[in-house]
């Protein structure tokens, strides 16, 4: 990971600058502003601005190879890529073994997920948003949910009585509530801690 | 599955030279025993657990595809196992 700290007349150009000496694209660097600048009257009272570039081109690259490497260990016969889009890395696993990969209700995949993001927050420092798919799993799951949101939505429409939903991860309730949430007969909130958090679907 | 564990570990700490694996195994299942240094056992654990259950759920994928059983402690400062999270 490459960074440099730059100075110029506005952060604008200081960003340049700093792409500049890197050698790097906007889009795969992180612009972290220091010191906005003031333009002062008559030069009195300026001050120049400052960020601090951090590329990281890198990061598909090794949220890539990390992934492999636990693949590799794990005796999966499966190939990892991706690439970096804005703040996040998205990665796919194909090969063999897809379903042992996936596990139940993809929880192979998030622990996956959640191993891949915290090495890499190790290696680079900070907070290093991940994602990874399998099989097109993320859009099976998709359909599959907004499947039995219609479902719900139709019987709360029709008894007007609210319904709970069964216990689902943060990402599933997620998908469900922006399914649900400009439909005009029905709100959702959220009850229960922890692995019991539920979606309750309510009519308006 | 020594390695897919000292692998994930070692990448997730400060000092991974004080990283240690031990494996034992059993007639069913073998237990793989996580010590690492004190301040970097926060890491391996994470908040709510949610590291360690992960580490867990990888190790137990692999063993299954083997037809393994497989648990997984880390110990803390007093060497006791950490007591486990609801499955």
């Amino acid at each position: 990971m490459k960074s440099v700290k730059m100075k110029g007349k506005n952060v604008e150009e200081a960003t340049r600058h700093a792409l500049e000496v890197l050698g790097g694209k906007e889009e795969n660097a992180k612009v972290i502003v220091l010191n906005e600048g003031k333009s002062g009257m008559l030069g009195i009272g300026a001050e120049e601005a400052e960020v601090e570039v951090v590329l990281r081109e890198g990061l598909a690259d090794d949220a890539k190879r990390v992934l492999q490497d636990i693949l590799d260990k794990m005796e999966f016969m499966a190939v990892a890529d991706g690439n970096l889009e804005g703040e996040r890395v998205e990665l796919v696993i194909k090969g063999e073994d897809m379903g042992q990969i996936i596990g139940k209700d993809g929880a192979t995949l998030k622990s996956l997920e959640i191993l891949v993001s915290s090495i890499l927050g190790q290696i680079y420092g900070e907070r290093v948003r991940v994602g990874i798919d399998a099989d097109g799993y993320k859009d099976k799951r998709k359909q599959a949910l907004e499947r039995l949101a219609k479902d719900v939505l139709d019987e709360v429409s029709k008894t007007g009585e609210e319904k709970v939903m069964p216990p689902m991860n943060a990402a599933d309730r997620r998908i469900v509530h922006l399914f649900l949430q400009d439909k005009p007969n029905v709100t959702t909130y959220s009850k229960g801690e922890g692995r019991d958090r539920r979606l309750v679907v309510a009519p308006r | 599955m020594k390695e897919l564990v000292e692998y994930i570990v070692k990448a997730l700490v400060d000092n991974p030279d004080q990283v240690v694996v031990n494996e034992t195994s059993g007639e069913s299942v073998t237990i793989f025993e996580i010590k690492a240094a004190p301040e970097d056992v926060g890491k391996v654990i994470g908040r709510e657990g949610r590291i360690a259950n992960s580490i867990r759920a990888i190790v137990k994928a692999a063993a299954a595809k083997q037809n393994k059983k497989v648990t997984v402690e880390i110990l803390t400062d007093d060497s006791r196992p950490k007591s486990k999270p609801a499955e």
